[in-house]
């Protein structure tokens, strides 16, 4: 099971978008994934205990110098299934 | 026949008593209802109404915290000086409405009915769009919450005679023609900036985007953006919530205090400050304890409206599908480099200041304290925009004339709408606009007023169509 958090400035708005469509996107690959969502600021202390952390393009300098094996992933368009599947297809090894 | 009336009076009162009163049970079964309409199965939706309810009850701890920790300083500032402070934020704006409509003794449950109805009226506004000229669905859930409870108090106070469920349904379709309008006038502008991203902004400066849009070109070069400039690094701390509203606490309260002086607040906050402490501990802890009360809110906010956005949005889904949904302005931001949100935060915040210097300069009755959601989440879509269409001189000069509006507007506002009592205004910039003006007009020409506020939004989508140069296009926007 993935542990992925998806981050926001708030934690409310977008993150929350993000979250209904990773998760449609983890399904139609067959993932299986916890998603969470939360703000930026709760996600920079958590994101230890995640594998995948998403958020909006403007904000993923904010993981900049933590740990290595968390893997950051910025989005353009929020709202894109397209951009999100392939964005998880550049970073995560999928299973065949 | 007489018993059956009867049951159903038992029934209907027992519902008023223990559903009514108590909001968490009622938002509660909304979320119920609605997982249950989706076809999840029974747990889930259990689940559901579980979640909804604690995340209320959650919001009332932090409800209380606020307005405990305020109290002392709030009165002092309005005993030692005649000044009354108010928050302009959302989330203070969110919880002075429902003090306030606590305080005439209703309940927040009709909060509740009013942003069930918006959200169905919304829907219809899109169902029949080849009539109305609507095509967008606001699906932003904690902004539904704040602006039906400011909506809902707004109504409330200027039109008494709507203290009822008539009066609930009423504010819901005011509030889902604002939500239906508005959001379909940031239609044309989203998707340029966006280049066809498929969807429109549904937050709390849908006005202020269309504007921008117009203004922005007029004002600077398009060419000349806010990417080539540089900002220090040390700016990008304020993406965080936590960090701005901790930072802008200590700046602002520690002020407030340290004008109050220590004896003063010594003398009326004795359980909060013992003899042991010192006067710059009391203030950082006190300061900081705004943050974690609004924290432990928005958390609580956070969980109910998760619940609600997920139903809300899984019937709008099925009813409505290929309507283009208007969500949180922070979707824009993808579509601009980083610099440009803190390039709005910074010249927002310029403007916020000035105005409010020019508040004590005119010895006005009334103090502005910044929150995090407008001097942010406000700004920096307003940069996005203007930076967009004008350039970096646009963005400059519009920032700062936001942060100007949201200050004079706000303190209008709170004044006004007596929401000063409890500390705080709603304070996003189409809260300091449009909405003062059409709780102006409500006040003056009650129902009246009122039904002409509805009826000239509906008008607005009307010129928009007409105007659009390519009209079969008009309905396609995002669908491509």
């Amino acid at each position: 099971m993935l542990k992925v958090v998806a981050a926001c400035g708030n934690g409310m708005g977008s993150s929350q978008i993000i979250k209904m469509k990773i998760a449609k996107v983890f399904k139609k690959l067959n993932i299986e994934a916890d998603i969470h969502h939360m703000s930026v600021g709760e996600a920079k202390s958590a994101a230890n205990g995640f594998d995948v952390v998403f958020c909006g393009a403007t904000l993923v300098e904010n993981f900049s110098g933590r740990n290595k094996k968390t893997i950051i992933i910025g989005l353009v368009n929020l709202l894109s299934e397209t951009e999100i599947e392939a964005k998880i297809r550049e970073h995560l090894t999928l299973p065949e | 026949m007489e018993q059956i009336l009867l049951t159903i009076n038992l029934v209907s009162k027992g519902f008023a008593d223990n559903i009514l009163t108590k909001p968490e049970f009622f938002i509660g079964i909304l979320v119920f209802i609605g997982y249950l309409l989706l076809g999840k199965p029974i747990y889930e939706a259990f689940g559901g109404f579980i979640k909804a309810a604690v995340g209320m009850m959650i919001w009332n701890v932090g409800a209380g915290g606020l307005v405990n920790t305020f109290r002392p300083i709030l009165a002092g500032l309005n005993d030692r000086f005649a000044l009354h402070a108010a928050v302009i934020d959302p989330y203070f704006g969110l919880n002075a409405a429902s003090e306030a409509i606590k305080s005439i003794g209703m309940s927040l449950s009709w909060t509740m009915v009013s942003l069930m109805v918006g959200f169905g009226w919304n829907i219809l506004l899109v169902l029949f769009r080849r009539q109305t000229k609507c095509r967008t669905l606001f699906l932003t859930g904690h902004i539904m919450i704040q602006q039906a409870t400011t909506c809902t108090w707004l109504v409330f106070f200027a039109i008494p005679e709507l203290r009822n469920i008539e009066g609930a349904m009423w504010i819901g379709i005011l509030a889902g023609t604002y939500w239906a309008v508005f959001s379909n006038l940031t239609v044309e502008p989203t998707q340029e900036l966006t280049e066809g991203g498929g969807f429109a902004v549904g937050h709390q400066q849908m006005g202020w985007v269309w504007l921008t849009s117009k203004l922005a070109p007029l004002l600077g070069d398009p060419e000349h953006t806010v990417e080539n400039i540089k900002l220090p690094r040390w700016l990008s701390m304020f993406n965080d919530n936590v960090i701005t509203t901790g930072v802008l606490m200590i700046v602002f309260f520690g002020v407030i205090m340290g004008i109050l002086g220590e004896p003063y607040l010594r003398g009326v906050d004795k359980a909060g400050f013992p003899a042991s402490l010192a006067f710059p501990t009391y203030i950082l802890s006190k300061s900081l304890l705004f943050s974690v009360y609004l924290f432990i809110l928005i958390s609580g906010v956070r969980m109910f409206v998760s619940e609600l956005t997920e139903s809300f949005r899984g019937i709008s889904e099925k009813v409505l599908p290929g309507a283009l949904p208007a969500v949180d302005c922070a979707a824009t931001f993808g579509f601009s480099s980083p610099n440009t949100v803190l390039f709005g935060f910074l010249f927002g915040c310029l403007g916020q200041f000035v105005a409010i210097a020019g508040l004590f300069l005119f010895k006005l009755p009334i103090l502005i304290i910044t929150g995090f959601v407008p001097v942010f989440f406000d700004n920096a879509t307003t940069a996005v925009f203007a930076n967009k269409f004008g350039g970096v001189r646009a963005a400059g000069i519009l920032t700062f004339c936001t942060g100007l509006i949201q200050v004079s507007g706000g303190a209008f506002a709170a004044w006004y709408f007596q929401l000063y009592q409890y500390g705080g205004w709603h304070g996003n910039i189409d809260w300091d606009t449009l909405w003062p003006l059409i709780g102006v007009i409500m006040k003056n020409f009650s129902m009246v007023g009122m039904f002409a506020v509805i009826a000239a939004m509906l008008v607005i989508p009307q010129i928009q169509y007409r105007r659009s140069a390519d009209k079969e296009h008009y309905f396609h926007q995002g669908s491509e």
